[in-house]
C-alpha cells in the first residue's frame, strides 16, 4: 500500500534529478532519457523507499524493537516477491549460530 | 568511525545522496522509530538498484516501439511489467502536476518581460524614471534634517 505523501509536493521530487538521470545513465544500453521520464523514476524511487522502509519496520514491530534493523529489510526483500532483484544486496542474514558452527567446521578440517 | 562502510566499494560509482535519503528516511517512519545507520546505507544501494531496474525495463519497452528516448509512457509500463503496479496511479499523479508545475514555469520566465506592451523608447523612459526616483530617495537619505523640515510643515 503506497502511503507515502506527508512532505511531497506533487510536481516535484525530493531525489535531485541530475543525480538521478547520472544513475539512468550509468546503463551503457541507454541511448536518451527524457526529463520527464527522470522525474517518473525519480517518483517512483520514492514510492519504492516508502514500501521497503515501512515493511521493514512491520518486522521490527513485530520484534517489538523500536530501531529497523538489516534483519528487517533482509525479511521484507524474502517476502515479497517484487523485490527479488534486491536478493543480492541484501543476501538473507544468517544467524550467528550457523556462521561459528560452519567457521569451527572449516578450521577443524 | 565503524569498519563497515556500508556504502558503495567504489567512489566512482554513483548513488543518491545520503541526506537526502535519509531525511525521506526519516519522514516515512514513526517519530519514534528510528533506522540503524548501516541500513539506511543499505536503503541507498537498493534505491540505485531499483532505479537501474526500472531504467532497463524502460529501455526495453522503448526499444521495442522503435524509439530512441525513454519517454514517460515507457517508465509507466515499465512499473506495471515489473510488479509495481501499485505505484502508477500516484505517479501518474504527480507527473500531471510536474506537468502543471513545468509549463507555469515556463510561461513565467517568457512572459516576464514579454508582456509589457511597451515600445523600446518608453522602456528606456520609464528605466530614466527609476533612476531619477532612486536617486531622489538617495538625496532624501543623504539630508534627514531638511527632509524632517519639510514633513513637519
Amino acid at each position: 500500500m503506497v502511503t507515502f505523501e506527508s512532505h511531497s509536493q506533487p510536481g516535484v521530487s525530493t531525489l535531485p534529478a541530475a543525480r538521478v538521470r547520472r544513475i539512468i545513465k550509468e546503463d551503457k544500453d541507454i541511448f536518451a532519457c527524457g526529463a520527464d521520464s527522470i522525474f517518473l523514476v525519480s517518483r517512483a524511487t520514492e514510492y519504492f523507499i516508502d514500501s521497503l522502509v515501512r515493511e521493514g519496520y512491520e518486522f521490527a514491530r513485530f520484534d517489538k524493537r523500536k530501531t529497523v534493523q538489516y534483519k528487517d529489510m533482509a525479511k521484507a526483500v524474502q517476502s515479497i516477491e517484487q523485490y527479488d532483484f534486491l536478493s543480492d544486496i541484501i543476501p538473507p542474514t544468517v544467524t550467528l549460530k550457523k556462521t561459528s558452527a560452519a567457521a569451527d567446521k572449516d578450521s577443524n578440517e | 568511525m565503524s569498519d563497515f562502510e556500508g556504502g558503495p566499494a567504489n567512489d566512482d560509482e554513483l548513488s543518491l545522496p545520503r541526506a537526502t535519503v535519509y531525511k525521506l528516511i526519516g519522514e516515512m517512519l514513526p517519530s519514534d522509530i528510528t533506522c540503524a545507520k548501516d541500513t539506511r546505507d543499505l536503503l541507498i544501494d537498493c534505491c540505485n538498484e531499483f532505479i537501474h531496474l526500472i531504467a532497463s525495463e524502460s529501455n526495453e519497452i522503448c526499444e521495442k516501439e522503435a524509439k530512441k528516448t525513454i519517454a514517460a509512457e515507457h517508465v509507466l509500463q515499465a512499473l506495471k511489467e515489473l510488479g509495481f503496479e501499485k505505484y502508477v496511479g500516484e505517479v501518474q499523479e504527480a507527473y500531471e502536476e510536474h506537468r502543471v508545475q513545468q509549463s507555469k514555469d515556463r510561461g513565467r520566465k517568457s512572459s516576464k518581460m514579454k508582456n509589457h506592451g511597451m515600445s523600446e523608447e518608453e522602456l528606456l523612459r520609464s528605466q530614466e524614471l527609476l533612476f531619477a526616483q532612486a536617486r531622489m530617495r538617495f538625496q532624501q537619505q543623504q539630508q534627514p534634517a531638511a527632509g524632517a523640515d519639510a514633513a513637519g510643515q
